[in-house]
């Protein structure tokens, strides 16, 4: 059975500070074929005016958090239904983001296939300054008897 | 630059099996269904799948690729449609639904779709980009 405390939504998490390696930008940026520049090359970041390789738009997965407060996230059997990036200040290698995260709604549908569980989870990345990174909101469907 | 109701693409994206053991390494996500046929049908899927995020990021960088200059992206959402096996290549398709001057910027919103072998597409979204007036000049057509 899937736990979840209604009474915890919008609670935010305690932050998990993340130091962004410059190693693991690069990987991501590999990873995903990026070919610019910024993305790449320490150097050429630098010659850009940013603080070092700056991270891809979806680098954050990386970065680590907390779960939400209320919410016990089942192992297996999640489906991801959807995803929203909003973005402040650019993360770059060297620099220091906390996340946090809260549990922002939870649905119930009764379907032809059973009940699912609609659960939106909230998440923010605060530069070491307080500048926002990025906000974001996940969609996540979790079906019956999945524990 | 960009104009509302031009078309991107389609841009081609290559996925294979080897890529979704890169990414798992790479973005820290070792959930088995991405790796392990076995595990995967367990639990009714047809085989291992593609991780959402993994196009989610391949699918803005190649509508970043033809973006203007110096332009940064403000927002990006999308919905995982349908699953993605591996060894297909999926097809990235961008549609400009608005070009606009905003607080001395200029800001485009851009429909993002990418198909797959199945006839709905596997992932549909929506990014905003902003880029400031006078950068990315030399490519701005007067509207």
């Amino acid at each position: 059975m899937l736990q979840y405390d209604r009474g915890r939504i919008g609670e935010r998490s305690a932050p998990v500070i993340n130091h962004v390696d410059n190693s693991e930008v690069r990987k991501f940026s590999e990873t995903l074929g990026e070919s610019a520049d910024i993305y790449r090359d320490e150097d050429s970041a630098r010659r850009a005016g940013y603080g070092g390789l700056v991270a891809l738009p979806t680098f954050s997965v990386c970065l680590q958090r907390n779960p939400p407060p209320g919410l016990v996230m089942p192992k297996a059997g999640v489906i991801h239904g959807e995803q929203e990036f909003w973005y402040g200040a650019p993360i770059c290698a060297g620099d220091r983001i906390a996340v946090t995260t809260w549990l922002d709604d939870v649905r119930v549908r009764e379907g032809s296939r059973g009940v699912m569980t609609i659960l939106t989870i909230g998440a923010e990345g605060q530069h070491a300054n307080g500048d926002l990174a990025f906000r974001s909101r996940s969609v996540f469907f979790v079906g019956e008897g999945v524990t | 630059m960009w104009k509302a109701g031009e078309t991107l693409g389609p841009f081609a994206l290559p996925i294979t099996r080897e890529l979704l053991v890169r990414y798992a390494g790479a973005s820290g996500d070792y959930n088995p269904i991405h790796y392990d046929d076995d595990y995967a049908r367990s639990l009714g899927l047809p085989g291992v799948i593609a991780h959402g995020m993994l196009i989610m990021g391949l699918a803005v960088g190649a509508i970043r690729q033809t973006a203007p200059l110096g332009s940064r992206l403000e927002q990006y959402g999308v919905r995982f449609r349908a699953v993605v096996e591996p060894n297909q290549t999926l097809q990235v398709w961008g549609s400009i639904a608005s070009v606009e001057p905003y607080d001395g910027d200029w800001r485009a919103v851009i429909d993002v779709r990418v198909l797959g072998s199945g006839e709905a597409p596997a992932v549909t979204g929506r990014a905003v980009l902003a880029w400031t007036f006078g950068e990315g000049q030399n490519d701005r057509v007067v509207q």
